[in-house]
């Protein structure tokens, strides 16, 4: 059984009087160890794609079913903790909490789970050495720069041992040289750590890491191999 | 259940001006609330007092103030013989305002071996004996001597009258605290009053089984062809009419102590929409690592709440601190409330900080907890 399942998912927003679909009746399998990227031009779907397969975004139809969960069924609440059990979520402007510190930061989401003290500051030490920030522990978000910020980001987003790693741009705010350790370090969590991962990206060189490729493009899913489509996983192709 | 407490904690630090100013307001408000209280407190105990319902007080008829009720001194004589009847004291009132002070003075003479039966002092320092031997002798009430300085061996004036301060003392009736107590004969005898013979009032101390209305009207009929007619009635009644007008601006004040838990409430609410309002994004990245909607609106709910309890914690200990160091009291016509502040009165307090709190998080809590994520995370 695949990890995750997505199947005939549609989403539609209204603008004004306009509808709009930015995906319409998708169908995607991740298997476990999987790493994604997801590219398209802004507006096509990308993001609403990845806030669908967290959770945090509700869609019009279809199912995601994530380790035999359909989480499209779930309460608000419920939601909540399956999200805390199972996703990881790099964002691209980081989003620390800045009252908070590194050590902080990465700890939060292990505190909604059920967990001994000892054990929490064991997984958080062990994530803040996997991104090489065990000496800036007690920082705080604005004493960090952008690569050190989003490397607690990545610290928080893998501590809890998640399903599925997501990420949004992961490097779309930082410079070409901390760009390439970020990817350098996300690519290690797939291979190293073995962790899923599916991440939204605006730069081809990002995609290029990820095993497999996906091109949205008009509310479709294009899988691309050799930089060249593949086949789609949306309804109007298999119908066609 | 708290491993969220550094969270709160630090932002509420984060925004330490807001969180100062706010705590401050509701300082400020929760001691107006204990001084209120207090002043209550004072007035509820003064009536309510065992010895309010079994003495009687005898005033001269249609006055008000001591300084115009003048009682023939014989009439104890015929007092004492009325059915139900058990002692009476003569007592005469010296105050420097008949009108509602903060700092009165009232000096009570009585004979000196009728006050130790007819009032429930305990003497802190000084000694009765020279009370008893010394014509100028005063006992004074821990209240007024701390706010008037005085000290055993040390002479006070009021007017013309000066008396050599020979004890303090406490009393279970706390707005006894406020009184000086001294001869009966020096008073009458003191320069320029020339009252030899005649007194302000007296206390009639009923028998256990005495009716204080059948007795008031007995006193009352004896003396209503006499020189001077008379107006009787238990002593917790006498209380309350001399203070009516006091107790009317208490009543009132009571209001103004409501209107200070509305302003908390309102205060703190502010606070805590502006708090919410600021961290819409945060509140949408807490929900995207896993926080469960009501944990968000039971964090902001904390904030809220410990606003309130650290604004109330300093207004009442402040309050109570001022209150039982100052000894406050307000007095009119020669009878005092006592300025009380209790353990009850800080309880109440606190009560009424965290319902505030927990009232004033309710909304932006609801707020918060109902975020939209997408659209959160979607604000710069």
């Amino acid at each position: 059984m695949p990890l995750v399942e997505i199947r005939n998912l549609t989403k539609e927003f209204s603008k004004g009087d306009e509808k709009i679909r930015p995906l319409n009746d998708v169908d995607l399998t991740i298997e476990e160890k999987d790493f994604l990227s997801l590219m398209g031009a802004s507006g096509t779907g990308k993001s609403t794609l990845m806030n669908l397969l967290t959770g945090i975004d509700r869609p019009t139809s279809g199912q995601i079913v994530v380790n035999g969960t359909d989480i499209t069924k779930l309460s608000r609440g419920r939601l909540a903790d399956w999200r805390a059990a199972n996703i990881g979520y790099i964002f691209q402007t980081h989003n620390l909490i800045p009252v908070l510190t590194a050590y902080e930061n990465v700890e939060l989401p292990l505190l909604l789970l059920p967990m001994s003290s000892a054990e929490r500051r064991k997984r958080v030490e062990i994530a803040l050495e996997a991104v090489d920030l065990s000496d800036r522990a007690d920082h705080y978000p604005r004493q960090l720069s952008g690569g050190q910020e989003q490397r607690v980001g990545i610290a928080r987003a893998i501590v809890a041992n998640p399903t599925i790693v997501v990420g949004d741009e992961p490097t779309g705010n930082l410079d070409t040289r901390t760009a390439e350790q970020i990817l350098e370090l996300v690519e290690r969590l797939n291979v190293e750590l073995g962790m899923t991962l599916f991440v939204v990206t605006h730069d081809p060189k990002v995609a290029s890491v990820a095993a497999r490729r996906l091109h949205l493009d008009d509310g479709r899913l294009i899988e691309m191999v050799d930089g060249h489509p593949a086949f789609t996983h949306d309804a109007v192709q298999r119908s066609a | 259940m708290f491993r969220f407490t550094p969270y709160v904690l630090k932002s509420l630090w984060r925004h330490r001006a807001r969180t100062v100013l706010t705590v401050s307001g509701a300082a400020v408000a929760l001691f107006v609330f204990c001084v209120i209280g207090a002043v209550q407190g004072g007035l509820e105990s003064l009536t309510r007092q065992s010895q309010a319902d079994q003495t009687l007080v005898v005033f001269q008829e249609n006055r008000f103030c001591p300084a115009s009720s003048r009682l023939p001194e014989d009439y104890a004589r015929t007092i004492t013989k009325i059915p139900g009847v058990k002692d009476v004291v003569p007592i005469k009132v010296l105050t420097n305002n008949c009108r509602a002070s903060l700092d009165v003075v009232v000096f009570n003479g009585l004979p000196p071996e009728k006050l130790r039966v007819a009032r429930d002092l305990n003497l802190l320092s000084g000694n009765w004996t020279e009370f008893e031997n010394r014509t100028d002798a005063a006992l004074a009430g821990q209240a007024v001597a701390h706010r008037r300085n005085l000290k055993v061996g040390q002479k006070f004036t009021m007017g013309e009258v000066t008396v050599t301060i020979v004890g303090l003392f406490t009393s279970s009736v706390t707005a006894e605290e406020n009184f000086l107590y001294t001869h009966l004969d020096f008073l009458q005898r003191a320069p320029g009053r020339n009252t030899v013979g005649a007194v302000t009032q007296f206390e009639v101390l009923l028998a256990d089984n005495a009716n204080p209305d059948a007795t008031a009207g007995a006193i009352d009929a004896k003396f209503r062809s006499g020189p001077v007619a008379t107006t009787t009635r238990t002593k917790g009644v006498f209380q309350r009419e001399t203070l009516s007008d006091l107790a009317e601006l208490v009543g009132f004040a009571h209001w103004l102590g409501y209107a200070c838990v509305g302003l908390v409430l309102s205060l703190v609410a502010t606070t805590t929409v502006m708090a919410v309002q600021d961290r819409i994004k945060e509140h949408g990245v807490l929900q995207t690592l896993g926080v469960r909607p009501t944990r968000v609106f039971r964090l902001v709910l904390a904030e809220s709440l410990l606003q309130s309890l650290a604004g109330g914690f300093l207004g009442i200990g402040l309050g109570l601190l001022l209150l039982g160091w100052w000894g406050f009291s307000i007095g009119t016509e020669g009878v005092t409330i006592t300025f009380q502040p209790s353990l009850g009165l800080a309880v109440s307090g606190a009560v009424v900080s965290a319902v505030v709190g927990v009232l004033a998080g309710l909304a932006p809590g609801y707020q918060a907890a109902r975020t939209q994520i997408v659209a959160a995370l979607r604000q710069a």
